[in-house]
């Protein structure tokens, strides 16, 4: 069996959904038959980034908010490597949100799971993005005022060409999400619901069991993309798996450079400036 | 020594950067040493925009605050000791195409600085390359009325100049941007990233537009805290990477610098200083980011600070900056500023080939466990395998780590990684990478100016003025090379520093590095560079 983990042991709290977050990584990567070195994963700061220390693969664990450029970064440099993202309601869709934008519609090829908790639980519980208005948390003692973010239809509106949320209470399904979002070639956003047992009393696994409703159960069309906003709109329920999901020319494919292999790889010990030099004469 | 200096001056949009150029390499390819430089505010349209011209039959490193001939396109008129009508207008119309009135102005530039006008016609010839040939024509007969025009009118204004009377064949013109840019190239930078911010925007159009020449990939990023941190990434990916930005977009850039200290990934910042703080003034120059540039980020990690003087030493430090960033694992920092990056030199061609090596890089088997990725050395320098290779598994990490790279808040780790990550200061100081701060002029004089970066040019060609001074120039800040320079100043009876800010930074850092206070100081902060006449009258003023 291939070592997927390291010898620390996770530090969340009990019940914790990165839990099953990284059963489902751990599955997805034994059903893609990715080595460990096979694959880069980006880490920004969050409960969800310190998976960093567990998982058995290439890590970067990156300043909180900007674990998206790095990963562009990663995949620009050796792009036969499998870029993941592990970021947070916070990093991913507050402090880092133009990332985001930028690498969807780029169509960078990484795969972003987002551990949408619905609260900064690293720092005690505050709103999040996505925190529902109305909500006490203890930066926002009255409630809060902000209507939530809504990282679906922000992706699908800014050219995401693969989205889809899970539920962390469902492993196998969300493995499939993870192994469809790793074989698209391209952005692939996964909104990952997660249940905070700590700080969020509000929304138990109960209350996500309760609210979700399988697309492959009411027949959507992932090619469909007016359906998928559609969807991403719906706040009575939340919706799970693929909503949307286009082939696009990932962003590395622009560059004929790229073709014959990879840039880490492309020569640096003889350099030529022949070809430039004339116009200076 | 035969020396002018020519400028054109006119509206934004009035095409004054390129027909300044023009007249640049026109007087070069006579044979004349220049300098160029080009001043414009932060506008498209209207405005006022200048583009000077000084050459002279020795080098010339800098500007000149006296002007021999102004053209001035408002007024159309050629200013010498006094405003001569030249009637741009009717000779452009009579060459066919009311367009070339800067064409007619630098016709009759060449008559009266004594250029061969059939220079400055093949420099049309060139610049008009692949365009219908009629424009050729037609700029070709404009050049030719207003030479004649001049010749026939002013041939009493000519200036009396001994033209050079050889070719400058292993010179080229080229701005300090271009050299930074071919320098990174020489050294193996692969992936540029860059978000558009003058004074080094250029680095960016002219990479992105030689990108497939070059063999390099450059990204328009969604903005600096993303260029930093993609070039961070591919950085660890092992690619050789650099960004460029300006004073603001440098703050923005600060969190990353210090993410790419402590997870020792080589990154190369050009910092392209302007007047600040904030917006400042973005057209114009300034050496205000020396010890922000030493300092920023939070707690203490090492990086290199440089600062090219010229061309030359922007090509040679650029590409100096790929390798020292991936030997030490450290970000490094190049200053440069507008009269560096913008201002056109004669220099000498660089080398067309080059020859680099990787350092550092871990071999690794196929084993099973993690990679000691920050493992404690002599030297402060672990290997560093890259990702993808089998047996090299790391975690590179923005919180304190083990030699694993595991978060670890143990007190005795914390410091065995700060002391490893700071050996390699030491290191760099002893090694014979370190570029020492290096005297022009005599070796021993009565007075001696101590500065950095771009103000060489102008402290260079004030010298000749001074007796019994000379120069101690700084190309490289950080680490400080302590026993270099106090080697230097020790038979130095007068140091007096000339800086591009208000408070005299260069000062407080010889200051705190030797203990050695200068108190006489020339300081410029008005957002234009220094000129070699106001070394004379600083001098003068102490």
């Amino acid at each position: 069996m291939t070592a997927r983990v390291t010898k620390l042991s996770p530090t969340w709290c009990p019940g914790c959904g990165n839990f099953a977050i990284l059963g489902a990584i751990k599955a997805a990567l034994d059903q893609l038959g990715l080595e460990p070195h096979q694959a880069a994963f980006v880490y920004d700061v969050g409960c969800s980034g310190n998976m960093a220390d567990f998982v058995f693969a290439y890590g970067f664990h990156a300043l909180h908010g900007r674990g998206l450029p790095p990963a562009a970064g990663i995949k620009l440099a050796n792009h036969n490597l499998k870029v993941f993202v592990i970021i947070g309601d916070g990093g991913g869709y507050g402090e880092g949100v133009s990332h985001l934008l930028s690498l969807a519609r780029g169509n960078h090829d990484v795969t972003v799971l987002v551990h949408d908790n619905f609260l900064y639980s690293l720092t005690t519980g505050q709103k999040s993005p996505t925190t529902p208005k109305g909500q006490v948390t203890p930066s926002t003692p009255a409630g809060v005022i902000d209507e939530p973010f809504n990282p679906l239809a922000t992706a699908l509106t800014n050219s995401a060409a693969f989205v889809a949320r899970g539920f962390a209470g469902d492993i196998p399904h969300l493995t499939k999400l993870l192994v469809a979002g790793v074989k698209h070639r391209g952005f692939s956003l996964i909104d990952i619901l997660q249940p905070c047992p700590t700080y969020n009393k509000s929304r138990p696994y109960a209350w996500y069991r309760e609210h979700i409703e399988y697309l492959d159960k009411i027949a959507h069309d992932p090619a469909d993309l007016e359906a998928a906003l559609k969807l991403s709109l719906r706040t009575d329920r939340l919706p799970i798996g693929i909503f949307y999901r286009v082939p696009r020319t990932p962003w590395h494919e622009n560059f004929t450079l790229l073709k014959t292999g990879t840039l880490a790889d492309s020569a640096i010990d003889k350099i030529d400036l022949t070809s430039v030099l004339d116009e200076f004469k | 020594m035969a020396k002018f200096n020519w400028q054109i001056a006119g509206a934004a949009g009035e095409g004054i950067k390129v027909s300044g150029l023009m007249m640049q390499k026109t007087a070069l390819r006579a044979g004349w040493y220049t300098y160029g430089s080009t001043e414009y505010p932060s506008l498209i349209r209207g405005g006022h925009n200048t583009f000077s011209v000084v050459a002279g039959d020795q080098p010339v490193n800098s500007g000149q605050v006296k002007i021999d001939i102004l053209v001035d396109l408002k007024t159309s008129q050629i200013i010498l000791d006094q405003p001569l009508k030249l009637p741009l207008a009717e000779l452009a119309n009579q060459s066919g195409n009311f367009l070339t009135k800067n064409t007619v102005a630098l016709g009759a530039s060449c008559a009266l600085i004594g250029l061969d006008l059939a220079i400055f016609k093949q420099m049309i010839a060139e610049a008009f390359a692949g365009k219908d040939q009629s424009i050729t024509v037609q700029n070709h007969q404009a050049a030719q009325l207003g030479f004649d025009y001049a010749a026939k009118n002013f041939a009493d204004k000519k200036l009396k100049l001994i033209a050079p009377g050889r070719a400058l064949k292993n010179q080229i013109m080229i701005c300090g941007n271009e050299a930074l840019a071919l320098g990174a190239v020489a050294g193996g930078m692969k992936f540029y990233c860059a978000y558009p911010m003058t004074p080094v925007t250029p680095i960016l159009h002219y990479l992105a537009a030689n990108a497939k020449k070059l063999n390099i990939i450059v990204n328009h990023a969604e903005d600096e805290i993303g260029v930093a941190n993609m070039a961070i990434g591919a950085g660890f990916g092992g690619v050789r990477s650099m960004v460029a930005t300006s004073g603001g977009g440098f703050s923005l850039m600060v969190e990353a610098l210090g993410l790419a200290g402590v997870t020792e990934t080589p990154l190369v910042i050009i910092l392209g200083m302007r007047p600040g703080p904030a917006s400042g003034m973005p057209t114009w120059s300034g050496q205000g980011d020396l010890l922000f540039a030493i300092n920023a980020a939070q707690d203490e990690f090492p990086r290199i600070v440089l600062a090219p003087g010229d061309p030359t030493e922007a090509f040679t430090l650029a590409k100096a900056a790929q390798n020292l960033a991936e030997k030490y694992q450290l970000p490094v920092i190049i200053l440069a500023d507008k009269n560096l990056g913008e201002g056109y030199y004669t220099a000498d061609q660089p080398p067309a080939g080059h020859t680099n090596q990787r350092y550092c890089l871990a071999k690794t088997g196929a084993s099973p466990e993690p990679f000691k990725r920050y493992q404690v050395t002599a030297s402060g320098i672990s290997p560093r395998p890259l990702p993808g290779r089998p047996g090299g598994i790391f975690l590179a990490n923005s919180y304190e780590h083990d030699e694993l790279g595991y978060a670890t808040e143990d007190s005795h780790e914390r410091v065995k990684q700060m002391d490893k990550r700071l050996k390699k200061l030491t290191t760099i100081l002893a090694s014979d990478d370190l570029i020492a701060p290096r005297i022009f002029g005599p070796a021993k004089a009565k007075t001696t100016l101590v500065s950095w970066g771009s103000n060489k040019g102008a402290i260079l060609d004030a010298l000749p003025s001074l007796p019994n001074t000379n120069l101690i120039h700084f190309a490289w800040l950080w680490p400080f090379p302590l026993a270099q320079f106090k080697a230097l100043i020790a038979h130095q009876p007068r140091l007096i520093t000339v800086e591009g800010n208000a408070t005299g930074q260069l000062s407080k850092l010889i200051a705190q590095q030797t203990g050695t206070m200068i108190k006489d100081k020339i300081l410029k902060y008005d957002g234009r560079q220094f000129y070699p006449e106001e070394i004379i009258e600083g001098l003068k003023k102490i």
